[in-house]
């Protein structure tokens, strides 16, 4: 099952490797991923499309608990990073 | 000032006056600043002792804990401590030197990627990358490591950042901020209350930690349901309320898992159903209706669905689920099975039976006290056969399982509470894993006890070879022990070994008495196992049981 991800970050330069453990830890692979940091907002504007057959509620829950996400939501399921930002 | 002095500064604002570490290259510029500074710095003789020391700190008094080392193999020492207080959610910070920024990514002498190690074992790091953040990110360090779920902060901070000047600021103190109470769920969750016949509380760690003991407490009392209690969670429920039914799970008393396999509504308080409770998972409290009550959103549903799930402070949640069922049926089967499954001691052998001195041991402690163990079959003795009058007074290393835990927690918990008798529970394996700590111990005259149980094994694995390996017992023989007593005076600790029956009293008494440190060294019989014991991938009505 594929879903995509988009989540407002802080700008730290450690913020992707941060997302990116916890995607792979919790048992889901990372298809596409697009990211954008925004100096105006002083934040980093991420979409992830992942994939993996564990609840993708559990991975959205564990993503939004990092210090350095500030806000998370699901995209359309089937929905592709890189299609979408197009 | 400079950034090093900045950082004791800080601490100080958050009322840190202790704090444990070991210097080095990267962070001497703090432990200059330490040199004329009021915050009082316990040298321990490896940094992963300084960590658990930490732990020992936090644990025992629910105040964050401070520890400190310096780059490269000074951070990677840490590294077990932090993942430790990351998996039991203990609110540590810990602060490393890093070398001068401009040599980071040359491959420096002791420079590594101590931000990147930290990832996964912290709940958040920084490396500082300015002197005008370092203020900054050591408040949020603070703030994070105490905030919602607690849990473990590292902030690791270059040399240039030490030495450089910045002016200190006075910084407020952010006030704690809790979810809303959800009038809604907490309705829906007194309807089920009010209406099940076999309702059980399965309490958790998470009580402890928002310190809502005295409100769980009152909650029992008001509603009188029947309660079973996770490793963490020992010492929450009165000993003599007359449903606490003990320990659940793999080593838990037959009295909690038969009462967890025949509940219909189980409510979840600051638990996360872990494997070592639940057993086969989807055997677990088979035919219950779950009320999931935590503070950290992750937990939920994670592997249990919930019907009724409640995101709060304990604090504030608990008082509102006040509703007394009527279930006089149940209540009497909870007590017959705690009367039937009562832990016995009528131990018929001339040698020392464990479970029987730990529990002596447990009665003739002074009210003040607090006993941290390591891990493996001692553990599961001091959780089974020791009563608590609070969580804070039992450290036991639960999620990680870290064996050297003990004695260095122990030291964590003398320094923090002066006037409480700190004791070490350990075993022959882990006692050897933090050794060295006893240096500590010396250095500060700290009156630690430590009650050593020795079998000459790695007893919990030799168990297991035994039941389920064929009794094939790879590496699990440690009968070239050194000589423990010797090994204790060589740091001016009395110790007495003791190997029958008839010499407990007198080795208690002498444990106790002791002005200052004492090691009591108890040989057992390697032959004696941890029971129950609920197998690997068994549901928890499932268990193995010994013969007495």
């Amino acid at each position: 099952m594929t879903h995509t991800i988009k989540l407002e970050a802080s700008n730290r330069p450690e913020v992707m490797e941060r997302i990116l453990r916890v995607v792979r830890h919790r048992g889901f692979s990372l298809e596409e991923v697009l990211m954008k940091q925004c100096h105006t907002t002083n934040s980093t504007q991420i979409t992830l499309t992942v994939s993996g057959e564990r609840p993708i509620s559990n991975l959205e829950n564990q993503l939004n608990k990092l210090y350095d996400v500030a806000q998370l939501e699901r995209a359309q399921t089937g929905a592709s990073a890189v299609a979408m930002n197009a | 000032m400079t950034g090093a002095e900045l950082v004791l500064k800080v601490l100080q604002q958050h009322g840190i006056q202790h704090i444990f570490g070991y210097p080095g290259g990267a962070i001497m510029p703090i432990y200059d600043a330490l040199y004329d500074s009021d915050v009082e710095h316990f040298l321990c003789r490896h940094e992963q002792g300084a960590a658990f020391s930490a732990i020992g700190y936090a644990r025992s008094t629910g105040k964050v804990g401070v520890c400190m080392a310096t780059s490269g193999p000074g951070a990677t020492n840490l590294v077990t401590g932090l993942a430790d207080a990351m998996m039991d959610s203990i609110p540590v910070v810990a602060i490393t030197g890093q070398v001068f920024s401009g040599l980071i990514g040359t491959d420096a002498f002791q420079e590594m990627d101590v931000l990147g190690m930290s990832l996964s074992i912290t709940k958040q790091s920084f490396l500082v990358q300015s002197l005008d953040e370092l203020a900054d990110i050591l408040h949020q360090a603070f703030e994070v490591a105490q905030s919602g779920r607690p849990g473990p902060v590292l902030v690791d901070i270059p040399k240039d950042i030490q030495i450089g000047a910045v002016d200190f600021e006075p910084y407020p103190i952010a006030q704690k901020q809790y979810p809303l109470l959800e009038t809604n769920a907490i309705a829906k969750a007194r309807d089920l209350i009010g209406s099940a016949q076999k309702p059980l509380f399965y309490i958790g760690g998470g009580v402890g930690m928002a310190d809502a003991i005295e409100e769980m407490q009152d909650l029992l009392n008001a509603t009188q349901i029947p309660a079973i209690s996770t490793l963490k969670a020992l010492g929450t429920v009165p000993a003599d309320y007359p449903y606490n039914l003990g320990l659940v799970g793999m080593h838990g008393n037959q009295a909690a898992n038969h009462a967890v396999q025949e509940c219909d509504l189980l409510i979840c308080t600051g638990a996360r159903f872990d494997d070592r409770v639940t057993g086969k998972l989807d055997s677990f409290a088979p035919n219950a209706k779950i009320i999931h009550l935590d503070i950290d959103p992750a937990e939920i549903h994670k592997l249990r669905q919930a019907d009724v799930s409640i995101l709060a402070d304990f604090k504030q949640l608990l008082p509102e689920l006040a509703v007394t069922p009527s279930i006089s049926t149940w209540q009497q089967h909870a007590a017959d099975l705690k009367t039937q499954y009562a832990w016995r001691y009528d131990f018929p052998g001339e040698t020392i039976y464990a479970p029987k001195l730990l529990n002596l041991l447990s009665q003739r402690l002074p009210f003040d006290h607090a006993v941290s163990c390591d891990v493996g079959q001692h553990q599961m003795w001091v959780a089974q056969h020791m009563l608590f009058s609070s969580p804070r007074n039992h450290l036991s290393s639960g999620g990680a399982g870290t064996m050297g835990f003990g004695l260095p927690a122990a030291i964590g918990v003398q320094v923090a509470r002066p006037d409480c008798t700190s004791v070490v529970v350990s075993g022959d394996g882990s006692f050897m894993m933090n050794v060295q700590e006893l240096g500590t111990i010396k250095r500060f005259k700290l009156p630690v006890k430590i009650v050593l149980l020795d079998n000459q094994r790695l007893g919990m694995v030799k168990q297991w070879q035994e039941l389920f390996f064929e009794e094939r017992y790879s590496e699990t023989n440690l009968s070239d022990n050194p000589d423990f007593v010797t090994l204790a005076k060589a740091f001016d600790i009395p110790a007495l070994s003791i190997n029958q029956a008839d010499q407990i009293e007198d080795g208690i008494d002498q444990l106790i008495n002791s002005k200052g440190p004492f090691l009591l060294h108890v040989q057992i019989d390697e032959k004696e196992n941890v029971w129950p014991l609920v197998p690997p991938g068994k549901a928890n009505n499932d268990m193995l049981e010994g013969e007495l």
